[in-house]
Parts: structure tokens; sequence; C-alpha cells
């Protein structure tokens, strides 16, 4: 008994090749109706205005890898951007407050990540509660007024607000980068190896010394950190922070993340369908504004794209499985 | 006793992937007898019962019910057929009542109602004759494990089913009851019933059954009256293999390392009593009693997923680790008993897998996953385990048993471990595959590690172990060594704690 001739890595498609088409015919359609909607200008705002949120994705990913969701994810983003602000405010230098700023969010971060650690509940259970809890002190904290740094004319603002090659807005370059690192850290890392072992089967990660604990603080820490980044470069860039700001995040990015196609069953997860996924969502809605159709029907229109999104993916995987299954007879 | 044949099986095939259940198996049941089916894990006993219950599509072969061929291709064919089926696991509704559970799917019904009344007239003469008295209209979840399989058989029996097919009824009951089930089942024969009795364990067998047949490796090796067999007769069927073949001798020692101990003291938590042993490097230690002994707890406080106080030096010089994940870095490892949910991940290629501990648990070395030198080490386990697969990227879901515990196996040997738990690794694995875990035992035993081997399959423990200890209700009942270590004596300590009394002493 031998083991078998070993067969060659079959060279597969990207996982992420699904959405990139996708979201290239969005673009194409679009751009043969409105040919100004494919300005690059046009489409580097677009870019612009994904980035708050896309970077949320991206932390997003490794929660659904490990089988979890962070619901609060908007209000650590406007927490933490009340909480950069006002120590600007306070007349700590800019760069210092952002800084702050990210630590602040890694902060919340633990905070769920050590509710769910100690009470071993889900963090969707407990972020239900902190979601609330992080909303009330902002509020609090902000008097229920937007907040504004008084000096901005320090060298934050302006660099925050620059744009590398005089057109790419400073906010994208750093998602897309933030991008590139996270998806090298979910596959090509010890941290990224744990979370997909642990997404994949909890408990022989557990019998295999992956502390499950660590992971799922570690994944919400650096959830937190993600949209303390998020929240303190959204004050450079906007040069305030509204109270709501935020408060409609949470069910965009799961949606983003999912359209992108990382599964809720866990175990693994796109970094790349996630950025790809939030330019999906924020393309529909820009692009019925060239159409002149209400921007208001955008939100039905995204719903309606993850409902495909969820469908085509279903049936890829059902197709999958009918020929696995007769490759298996065979 | 009739002697025509209810229902007979053709040269019944399955696979599973790549996993043969069942190869030209055979089986003639005639009318009115009980019939046992008897054969080791993995035997392809309970995939028969499925295709027989229609809860599994047969890849090839034919049935044929009084002469008959018949195609039963779903539960309900089955049903329809007169076919009924108590499974092993238990297949009630928890929330629902004892009566509702009965009657699932074809309640007695007046004036277009479902009616309580009707389903107490129609069961409680079963209901008593089964010794079951409990009440009724309670969830089933309030009865013990024993009484909701007594109502999962009662369930089956008021379908009266021409031919009942029990797969293991008893493994919940306890001796009272399971002698009720004994009466009720030769009640049922007297009547003329026919019933198909799966299990292994061999005394019942021999107490309740008319004809025997042994199976192994999906074929059914022989078929004989209970009456012109003996216990050891039908042992040599399921086994098969002759002893010495299948059990490797041992290897000599290659120590590189100094000889190392693990010396354990009045150990005790709430699932163990003073449990004190010593095992050291190149000797295999058997770890034997029935399930809730304290043999699994006992390697999982070892392995420092379950807390216990006491006096206990691993190799290190330090005590239990205190997580799995700190045992990991000790060098101590566990291989798990159900190792699709404890020792995969499923979904992960055999590369990912083979990474676990050697990349996944460690703290030290670059942090950075490097594919190739994982290539490696999975190219290493593949060729030194001969895992057959087709590759390293191949998923683990697509592999058979003994290929999947091999790489369980194989995720911890590229750390070197010192200290090896193993809780029965042979567990739903095929023959050929045993053999070969047997010898990965051999090599970690003369590689100077310290094995501690549990198994629920005694010719196993007595086949490779040096030394067994017995566990009985959390504490230490016993120990063979050597020359004593017999089944006679084994099975005894096992099942009463205390050591037979000897025949020459008598």
């Amino acid at each position: 008994m031998t083991a078998l001739p070993e067969r060659r890595r079959t060279r597969r498609l990207p996982e992420e090749l699904g959405v990139i088409v996708a979201l290239l015919v969005m673009m194409t359609v679009i751009g043969v109706a409105r040919p100004r909607f494919l300005n690059p200008l046009n489409l580097l705002t677009i870019l612009g205005h994904t980035t708050f949120l896309g970077m949320l994705a991206v932390g997003m990913v490794f929660l659904l890898a490990i089988r979890e969701i962070d619901l609060s994810v908007g209000w650590i983003f406007n927490f933490s951007a009340v909480f950069t602000a006002l120590l600007m405010v306070a007349g700590v230098p800019p760069w210092v407050c952002a800084v702050a700023g990210v630590g602040f969010g890694a902060l919340l971060g633990l905070v769920n990540g050590a509710l769910a650690v100690v009470l071993r509940l889900p963090a969707i259970i407990v972020t239900l509660g902190t979601f609330s809890m992080f909303q009330g002190l902002s509020l609090v904290v902000n008097n229920g007024r937007a907040v504004v740094p008084a000096d901005q004319g320090s060298s934050f603002f302006t660099a925050i607000s620059a744009k590398l090659f005089g057109v790419l807005p400073v906010p994208a370059a750093v998602f897309l980068v933030l991008a590139v690192v996270m998806h090298l850290v979910l596959h090509r890392s010890r941290f990224g190896y744990r979370v997909q072992a642990v997404g994949s089967n909890p408990e022989a990660a557990e019998l295999a010394g992956i502390s499950n604990a660590a992971v799922r603080l570690q994944t919400l820490v650096l959830m937190g950190a993600i949209c303390g980044l998020s929240g303190a470069m959204y004050v450079g860039f906007r040069g305030a922070i509204d109270p709501n700001e935020g408060s409609d995040f949470v069910l965009v990015v799961v949606a983003a993340v999912i359209i992108g196609g990382t599964p809720l069953s866990g175990g693994s997860g796109t970094v790349i369908g996630a950025v790809i996924g939030t330019l999906i969502i924020q393309i529909i809605s820009s692009g019925l504004i060239f159409f002149g159709i209400d921007a208001t029907w955008s939100t039905f229109v995204t719903g309606a794209v993850i409902v495909l999104a969820v469908s085509l993916d279903q049936a890829v995987k059902y197709q999958r499985a009918r020929r696995a299954r007769r490759q298996a007879k065979h | 006793m009739a002697d025509t044949a209810l229902i007979e099986v053709r040269a019944l095939a399955k696979r599973y992937g790549g996993v043969v259940a069942l190869e030209n198996m055979n089986l003639l049941v005639q009318a009115g007898t009980i019939h046992a089916v008897v054969g080791e894990n993995g035997a392809g006993k309970s995939t028969l019962m499925k295709v027989l219950a229609g809860a599994v599509k047969p890849d090839g072969g034919s049935i044929l019910l009084d002469g008959q061929q018949i195609v039963i291709d779903s539960p309900n064919a089955a049903r329809k057929r007169g076919i009924g089926i108590v499974y092993q696991e238990l297949s009630l509704f928890p929330q629902r009542s004892v009566l509702a559970n009965l009657f699932v799917n074809r309640e007695p019904t007046r004036r277009g109602w479902v009616s309580v009344s009707a389903m107490e007239a129609q069961s409680r003469a079963l209901l008593d004759q089964l010794g079951l008295h409990v009440d009724v209209h309670a969830p089933v979840s309030r009865l013990s494990i024993g009484e909701q399989q007594l109502v999962e058989l009662c369930r089956v029996l008021l379908e009266e089913p021409r031919l009942l097919i029990l797969d293991e009824p008893n493994s919940a009951l306890n001796k009272r009851e399971t002698e009720r089930l004994f009466d009720v089942l030769r009640q049922l024969r007297a009547r003329g019933n026919t019933m198909l009795y799966v299990s292994h364990r061999l005394e019942e067998v021999f107490a309740i059954s008319d004809r025997v047949t042994i199976t192994r490796n999906g074929r059914d090796v022989l078929t004989k009256d209970r009456a012109a067999l003996t216990i050891p007769e039908v042992i040599e069927g399921m086994i098969g293999v002759q002893h010495d073949a299948l059990f490797p001798p041992p290897l000599p020692p290659r120590a590189a390392r100094a000889a190392e101990r693990i010396v354990v003291e009045g150990l005790h938590n709430n699932a163990l009593q003073d449990i004190g042993f010593s095992a050291s490097s190149g000797e295999i230690v058997g770890l034997a009693g029935l399930e809730g002994s304290g043999v699994s707890n006992l390697l999982a406080v070892l392995f420092g997923t379950e807390g216990a106080r006491g006096r206990v030096e691993f190799p290190d010089a330090k005590g239990l680790p205190k997580s799995p994940a700190d045992a990991a870095r000790r060098g101590v490892c566990l291989v798990p008993a159900d190792r699709r949910r404890n020792g995969l991940m499923l979904d992960k290629s055999i590369l990912f897998n083979i990474s676990q501990v050697v990349f996944g648990a460690r703290r030290d070395g670059v942090p950075w996953f490097n594919q190739a030198t994982a290539l490696q080490r999975a190219r290493r386990q593949i060729g030194d385990l001969r895992i057959k697969a087709r590759s390293p990227y191949a998923l683990a879901n697509e592999l058979s048993g003994g290929n999947q515990q091999k790489i369980v196996i194989g995720k911890w040997l590229e750390i070197g471990p010192r200290v090896f738990l193993l809780d029965d690794p042979t567990r739903g694995v095929d023959v050929g595959a045993k053999r070969e875990i047997y010898g990965l035992i051999r090599k970690m035993s003369a590689d100077g590690g310290i094995v501690l081997f549990s198994s629920t399959e005694l010719p196993e423990l007595i086949g490779m172990c040096d030394r067994i200890l017995v566990l009985y209700q959390g504490r230490l009942a016993g120990e063979l060594s050597g020359t004593d270590i017999d089944n006679r004596t084994l099975l005894h300590l096992i099942n009463t704690a205390e050591m037979p009394a000897r025949e020459d002493a008598r």
C-alpha cells in the first residue's frame, strides 16, 4: 500500500472572480447608458465614499470567518470619531488624537471581546447590547450635536484630505493598503490561520492547542481598532462628526461581506471580495442617481442584490456538490 | 417455526465516497425467527439495516420479500412493506408527549380531530407489556434514556411490522429493561413475528437469537444456527485476521531521548477518585473501562481540557497542562475519539490540517504561514503514514475514516510529542488502517514516547499493551500486566471492578 501518485494542485480561478465580473458588468451597463459615470474622477469619488464603510467590511470578514458578527461596528466608528474630535477640541495635537482614536476603538472592541469570552456568549448577542451602550455614551459626550475640531489647519487635516498623485483621496489609499494587508494577514499569518481554524471547527481547533477564547478576543479587538482607524480618518476627512454618522453602517457592512462571497458558516473569508462587495453597493446607489432614479430606491436595490448574490452562491454550491457526488459514485 | 424466507438480501453493495460499507452482503431471514447480525464497528451491519429500512439506497444487489424482488426507496416504502426499525440513536421529538411520539404522522382521529383517548386506548396494552409505566402525556424528554428507547420500540411495534429491525436497541437499557425487552421479543416471535437483531454484545445475542450472521468488512462471513455456534467462533469470524498479524510486535527502542516518566498520585475531580499510576517511555499503557468509567475524563485531565487535583509530574517536571494550548506546547498530544468533530477541519485541505499544531498552536517561530514548508510537512506525513489522498490539497472530508485518523495523528507527529494520549484511535476505521495505526503506536513507543491508549475493543488492548489500567466508576479498579492480560480477566475486571477467582485456586 503506497500513497497515490500526487496530483498537481489544479490552478483554480480565484474565488473572487464572480463578484469581480458582477462589478465590471454593472459598471459597463451604467457606463454604456451614461458614459459620464465612467469618468475617472467620478469613479474615484465613489471609491472615496466607500472608504469608511469598506474598512469596517474588511474587519467584518474576520468575524464572519470565526462564525461571529459584530453589530456594534457603526457605533464604535462613531464613538471613536467623537472621542478623536473631542480630544482635538481639548487641544491635543491632531495626530496624537488620531492614534488615540484607533486605540479607543480597540478598547471598545476589547469590551466586546471580554464580554463575549467571559460570558461565553456569541458576539452577536453581546454587541446587540453594546450597540446601544456605545451609541448612548457617544450621545452623552457629544451632547447630541456634531463635534467640530476648531483648528483645522493642522497637517493632519491637510494630509487626510489630500489626494495622492492629485487624484486618489488619501482615505481611499489607506483603505486599499489596509485591504491588502488584511488579505495577507488572513491567508498568510498565524493569526489568520487560527481564525480559519476556529471558524472551520472550533472544537478541533481547541484540542489542537488553538485557544478559541484568545482568537475571538483578538478578532473583536482587531475589529474595534479598524473601526477606530476609520473613525479617526473620518474626522480628518470631513472635519466634523455628526451624532448619527455610522448608525446605519452595520447592515451595509455585513451585506458587503456577504456579497463579496464570505460564507456565514465560517472557516474562510475573502477580504478582496468584501472590498468589491462594498464597491458594488456604492455603485448601486451612485448609479441610480445617474439614471435620475430617486436615491431612496437604492436601499431596496441593495437588498435585492444581496438576495441575488446569495442565490447565485447557493446555486453554484449546489452544482458543485452534485458534481462531487456524481464523481464519488464513479 | 415456519421454514420460509421472509426476507432475503443478495449481493448488496454500498459505497460512501471511497469507503466501502457493503460489498457482496447476503442475508436470509426465516419467518418467525429472531435473527442476529453481529460484526465489529464498520462491518456494515448498520448500513445493511438502513438499506432494509429505506434510509439508504444501495449501489447494487437485490432484496426479496416473500420471494418477490422489491425496491425499498424510502422509509415510507419500507413501512408499507411491513418493515419497522428501531434505531440505535433516538428519533423522538423530545418536547412532545409520549402519545404524540407514538402516533407520529398517523394520529387516530375522531370526527376529524386528533383523539388523545383513542391513542391511549390503542397503546395501553403494549405499554403495559413493555413495562413502561410512565405519564403518557408528559414530554418524552422527562423520561430516562432507557424509557425513551422503549417508547421508540413501542412506536414501531404499534405499526405491527412483519419484520422488526432492532439496531443495538439496548445500548441505553439497564439489565432489567433489557430482560423485559427480550421477553417482549420472545412473545412477538411466539406470535410469528420476525426480528433482525443487531448487536455487538455477544452474550445477549446468544441469549435471544435463533440464527446468527457474522459480518466483516461489508460481507457476510458465516450464517449458522445459534445452537451450533460458540462465542470464540463468533469472535474469530468477526475479527477474521489472526491476532499476530493484526498486532505488530514491539519495535526495538530507538531511544535517542532519555527515558521519561509520568507520575500521577491521588488525582481526583468530580468524575475521578484517587487515581494513581505511572507510565514510562517505551511503554504502551492501556486504559479500559465502561462508558462513564472515567477513562475519557482521565485523558481529558491529562490534556488540560478538564481540571483535577492531585500530584502529577510530567516529563518536563511540571504538573498538569492548564489548557490544550499549554499541553500542545509541552509536547502532550491527544488523538480524540471523535475525529470528525474534535480532530479535523473537514472543509480544509490536508495541508491546512497537518499544520494545526505545529503552526497554529505554537507561539514561537515566524508568524507567517510558509506555503512551501507547510507543503513539505503535508508530503512528509502523507508519505510516512501512507495517507491515501490525491494531493496535499485534497480536503479532509474527501478521505476515508482511516486516512482521516492518520491526519489527526500526523498533525501531532509534526511536533514530536513526548506524551501520546490516544482515545479510541481506531474507532470506525477499517481493518487495514487499524493495522497501520497499531504500527504507528509501536513506533511512537519505540521512539521514546509515553503512550496511554484507551480503547473500547478489548482485543486491541490485549494485543498492544504492556500494562492495562482498568477504571470503574471513576476509580482505579485494577492493573493487569504481562501474562495476566487475557480477555476473560479483563472483561471481568471492567464489568465488576474485581479480579476473577483463579481457576487453579478453586
